[in-house]
């Protein structure tokens, strides 16, 4: 007995060391899932540490192929969401009034759509260049419109492309006609602001409101009457004094000018 | 006796309220949180008895593993750090000392004190990662978890024992 009580005078420390540390692991393995899952799980951990080094290594090595084939997707659906972008707003465009007008004038009436890929407002003889010529129909002094009327007539068609004198071009000349009281002149454009063009020697005597419309006249081959071309904004005198020169509103705005048609009209003369 | 039991205790409480308020919710560059509570064991004077040493451990280290969600480790750690606090002292305790010496810096001298303090504190680090990883597969984040958070505790803790003992 005396043993024993001396015994556990020397070695009481280690016991109670074992059986708090026993305790200690009992609560560490009993509470936290981890080390208790560790011991049944450890020779599978390892296979599949080191399966996963190994394919991160593959991975790694794989990465510029990968990254070159990433760019590639990118930029095929860049362009493909672009394309598919400008399709919907062509689709989804709300027509104005005046589109609907121009698009009931030129019914029965021959029409070649046509992109616009150049085009310039700022010199003083512009020119737009479409990607239509005489493969697709386009001729010479064919009459080009838009959905908000008049852009000009072609003076140079190309095997697949075609240049415009737009109505913003010194040497453009057009036929037009006031609509309410079918007075005529010609339009011409003296450079400036692309939304302003002129017209002269409409008579001393016409009575003429501010914001009459103006569309062709139909006088000549290249236009069918009526396509709008845009309102009075002023009315001034002519140089000389003897007639009124008309100030007019373009509708056409050039400087976003993107599809237009090209339009195949023959006088009556001519079609018969 | 009774004197020494609540002397204890309240010491237990301290560190417990610092390591769960303070300690804890430090964690440094993501690594290193210090832990203050081995500062129990610096303190136990030499003549402690070395049973009531491991008891009191024990329960410090489940009173943290219970706030800190670490159930066993501080535990395990405080009790083997209890364990080797024993011999440890009596080895590098001056050898004219009187029994119921408090190890500081002048009852043992600066660098002894410091070296004590560092062994105590590195060997319940050790224990404790080693129970926190359990796996040898996490060895480098837990070798930078454990040596962060060694130095960030003995910087502190050494701070500590220069303010209240330094001067």
């Amino acid at each position: 007995m005396s043993t024993l009580l001396s015994w556990i005078r020397a070695w009481g420390h280690w016991l109670v060391f074992l059986l708090l540390e026993g305790i200690s692991l009992v609560l560490l393995l009993r509470f936290n899932s981890y080390q208790g899952s560790v011991w049944f799980t450890q020779a599978n951990t390892v296979t599949a540490k080191i399966l996963s080094w190994g394919s991160q290594v593959s991975a790694y090595s794989n990465l510029g192929e990968v990254n070159r084939q990433l760019t590639e997707t990118n930029i095929s659906l860049q362009t493909e969401n672009e394309t598919l972008r400008q399709r919907l707003a062509v689709l989804e465009h709300d027509s104005s009034l005046t589109e609907r007008t121009v698009s009931r004038q030129l019914a029965g009436i021959k029409r070649i759509p046509a992109q616009v890929i150049d085009n310039s407002i700022r010199n003083k003889d512009n020119y737009i260049t479409i990607n239509r010529g005489y493969k697709d129909g386009v001729q010479n002094e064919m009459g080009v419109v838009c959905g908000t009327g008049i852009v000009g007539i072609v003076c140079e068609a190309n095997k697949h492309y075609a240049v415009i004198q737009p109505v913003l071009n010194s040497k453009s000349s057009i036929s037009c006609r006031l609509k309410n009281s079918e007075y005529f002149g010609y339009l011409k454009w003296e450079g400036g602001n692309p939304l302003r063009a002129f017209i002269d020697d409409i008579p001393r005597h016409a009575r003429i409101k501010i914001g009459e419309q103006v569309e062709t006249s139909g006088f000549s081959s290249v236009f069918p009457p009526g396509i709008f071309i845009g309102k009075v904004k002023r009315i001034l005198n002519s140089e000389d004094g003897l007639s009124y020169k008309l100030e007019i509103r373009l509708s056409t705005d050039f400087a976003k000018l993107r599809e237009v048609n090209v339009i195949e009209y023959k006088t009556r003369t001519e079609a018969e | 006796m009774i004197v020494i039991f609540i002397e204890r205790l309240l010491q237990i409480l301290g560190l417990i309220a610092l390591q769960v308020l303070v300690c804890n919710h430090i964690y440094l560059w993501g690594l290193a949180t210090p832990m203050l509570y081995p500062l129990f064991l610096v303190y136990l004077p030499l003549n402690s008895n070395r049973i009531g040493n491991m008891l009191w451990a024990f329960v410090l280290g489940v009173a943290i593993d219970t706030f800190s969600n670490t159930p066993g480790e501080a535990a395990a750690a405080m009790t083997f750090t209890a364990f080797i606090q024993w011999p440890l002292l009596h080895a590098m305790a001056p050898k004219d000392c009187v029994e119921s010496m408090v190890p500081t810096y002048h009852t043992m001298g600066r660098w002894n004190h410091i070296r004590y303090v560092t062994i105590l504190t590195t060997i319940h680090h050790i224990v404790f990662y080693l129970l926190e990883s359990f796996s040898f597969f996490h060895a480098q984040d837990t070798l930078i978890a454990f040596g962060a958070s060694l130095m960030l505790s003995l910087v502190l803790m050494l701070t500590l024992e220069t303010l209240r003992h330094g001067k």
